[in-house]
């Protein structure tokens, strides 16, 4: 993976927020404690997937939940049925996933309705839920799957066997810190370079970016499969990782509501943004206990407040930028408020 | 006997496809006015269903006049809701992004708000009318008779609304082009707010008349929105008589989808032929295609 100096420079942040993540087992012994850490990192990896199609491609998706529960199932299913090591099926889930993206992208790149690509995608996500949970025989329908295998132990050099049994949480903290780093570098390799600039184009300006020559249907797909890889990827994870999966808790609404406001209030359309909308937001929310059922609420809250008042996330406090999502704008535009 | 059951089968689905044309059409007159998706539409529906159990199952009040209390307080929730969440972001570049998401937010508040001051239980909700209409061997329950009178007569006054009255006239303008109707004096800002107020009555009027069918809940919300995604999608966004045709179309489909195969899979054929036409009609089955 071939990074740039410049872009280096440019997410020395990451680099900075991932490293100190590597010395939060050192510090932090507390189970639960790892195991928001461990949650956070995988939303941060699901919410940056789910920004590649929104924030850099400016198309506005609403079931992302839908490759992360493929990508889940999948590998849970290939693990359990076929006897394969989860460090194998993990990638096929990625595939699984990145397959759907294709299949799904395709007609959704004909459409320029923010509407109706919202509503599609939500579509194809109640459609692969109503699925999971209609095949019974398969996939134990609406009672889950439970007896997930756990990522199988491997010997590292220096450090010895790295087990995964059930006090190993260190190492799936690790784990997800590699994926999370993995997918990272992947998304900034992606959209620093080429394809990260013919996306920016797109979005900013379709018609002119296309009649420049570049391929907006291409280079959509291109993030349309790279997101659902990403997501597909984490899913597999979170399989292997809590050993159970339903499909309200695997391809629920309720995942795609968690990305969503992760990745709003970190910042849409910046790398930086659901990394750190994804701490944020399960660290606040474990800080909100004392609210019990009022938790919900506050992501409701979160939502008309952070589109109100900063649509563009805790990384507009950084430094003030133009609004950068771009919807394609139809008909009429209601004029300024006076 | 079995074309009697198909008989029956189709004219429940009219009754409840008339349901999700009125609950459609809310929907539809929003997108077609102000350009937005309203995913707390569910959630006016909820309220209203709650709003009636309280009316008419708590406090015994005449069904007629519960429905009335029940559309007039969700049109004033609806207008409370435009005017405090939507309608400054109506005045940004990019709303149709940012308003799905408002909308989304205050759904979520709206039901857990639900779930906290009502519990989770579903409660039940007497019918408005007894007894049985039998004719020719098919036996329909008046209630379902009433919700399709009901619906029939707000439908039609809805069109005598929007196609004969100075606000239907200023609505239709703003849809077609709101920068036009703005310089003719239409104030479009108050016309978003009556829009929004408008299509959480229409919510409301569909729930109040499905409570007795379908009990009251915090979730009941989300099922009718789905479906009334489908509807207006498969109508195309914006068109009337489309969200009506599709409301029925869909009822029917569904009804009839019972006798040959299980309940479980209705959603998967129905989210399926959805997908198939945005496929091969992006812009619906009685759309105008957008300029794209």
């Amino acid at each position: 993976m071939v990074l740039r100096t410049e872009a280096w420079r440019r997410h020395g942040v990451i680099v900075a927020i991932l490293g100190l993540l590597c010395f939060v087992p050192l510090l932090v012994h507390n189970p639960y404690l790892l195991h928001l850490f461990i949650l956070s990192m995988l939303y941060a990896m699901l919410a940056g997937s789910w920004n590649l199609i929104n924030g850099y491609a400016g198309i506005f998706t609403f079931g992302h939940q839908a490759f992360f529960g493929l990508g889940a199932y999948a590998s849970a299913l290939l693990a359990m049925h076929a006897g394969l090591s989860p460090w194998i099926t993990l990638w096929f889930a990625g595939c699984v996933a990145a397959l759907a993206g294709l299949a799904i992208g395709l007609p959704v790149l004909r459409i320029r309705s923010v509407a109706h690509v919202a509503i599609v995608t939500l579509a194809f996500a109640v459609i692969v839920q109503a699925v999971v949970a209609n095949l019974p025989d398969f996939t134990r329908g609406t009672l889950g799957l439970a007896g997930i295998p756990s990522f199988t132990a491997f010997a590292l050099p220096g450090i010895g066997i790295v087990s995964f049994g059930a006090g190993d949480q260190v190492a799936y903290y690790y784990v997800a810190l590699v994926f999370l780093a993995l997918s990272m570098a992947f998304m900034i390799w992606l959209v620093s370079g080429r394809t990260g600039l013919a996306l920016k184009a797109i979005r900013d300006a379709e018609e002119a970016a296309d009649s420049l020559g570049v391929d907006p249907t291409r280079y959509k797909l291109i993030a349309f499969v790279a997101s659902s890889f990403v997501a597909g990827v984490a899913g597999a994870y979170y399989a292997h990782y809590l050993h159970i999966l339903t499909p309200d808790s695997a391809i629920g609404v309720s995942i795609m509501v968690t990305i969503l406001v992760m990745t709003l209030v970190g910042g849409i359309g910046t790398t930086i943004g659901p990394l750190v909308g994804a701490f944020v937001v399960t660290f606040g929310l474990e800080a909100m206990r004392g609210l019990g059922d009022y938790r919900l609420m506050v992501y409701g809250l979160l939502l008309v407040l952070f589109v109100t008042f900063a649509p563009n996330g805790l990384a507009q406090l950084r430094r003030a930028r133009p609004q950068r999502h771009r919807g394609e704008a139809q008909g009429p535009k209601p004029p300024p408020k006076k | 006997m079995l074309t009697q059951l198909v008989i029956a089968q189709i004219v429940n689905g009219i009754v409840v496809g008339s349901m999700y044309a009125l609950f459609a059409s809310g929907l539809t007159l929003i997108w077609g006015t102000m350009k937005m998706l309203n995913f707390a539409h569910g959630e006016f529906f909820m309220l209203a269903g709650y709003l009636v159990y309280f009316c008419y199952a708590v406090l015994s009040i005449d069904p007629a006049l519960a429905t009335v209390i029940a559309v007039v307080v969700v049109f004033l929730l609806g207008v409370v809701v435009e005017r405090t969440v939507i309608h400054h972001l109506l005045s940004r570049p990019v709303w149709q992004f940012t308003t799905i998401i408002a909308t989304l937010g205050t759904s979520i508040i709206l039901q857990n708000l639900a779930l906290h001051l009502w519990g989770p239980e579903f409660q039940n909700v007497p019918y408005f009318v007894e007894g049985m209409l039998n004719l020719f061997g098919i036996r329909i329950a008046y209630q379902r008779l009433l919700i399709l009178g009901v619906s029939c007569a707000s439908i039609m006054a809805l069109w005598f609304i929007l196609k004969h009255t100075r606000l239907g006239l200023a609505l239709r303008a703003t849809a077609q082009d709101a920068d036009a109707a703005q310089l003719y004096g239409v104030n479009i800002l108050s016309i978003y707010t009556l829009t929004f107020g408008l299509s959480a009555a229409l919510a409301a009027l569909a729930a109040a008349m499905l409570a007795p069918i379908t009990a009251v809940n915090p979730y009941m919300g989300l099922s009718p929105l789905l479906k009334g995604f489908v509807v207006v999608i498969l109508g195309g966004l914006g068109s009337f008589g489309g969200a009506i045709v599709g409301g029925v179309l869909l009822g029917v489909v569904e009804s009839l989808g019972v006798l040959f195969s299980s309940t479980e899979w209705s959603d998967v054929i129905a989210f399926t032929f959805l997908v198939l036409v945005i496929w091969i009609r992006p812009w619906g089955l009685f759309g105008v295609e957008e300029r794209s």
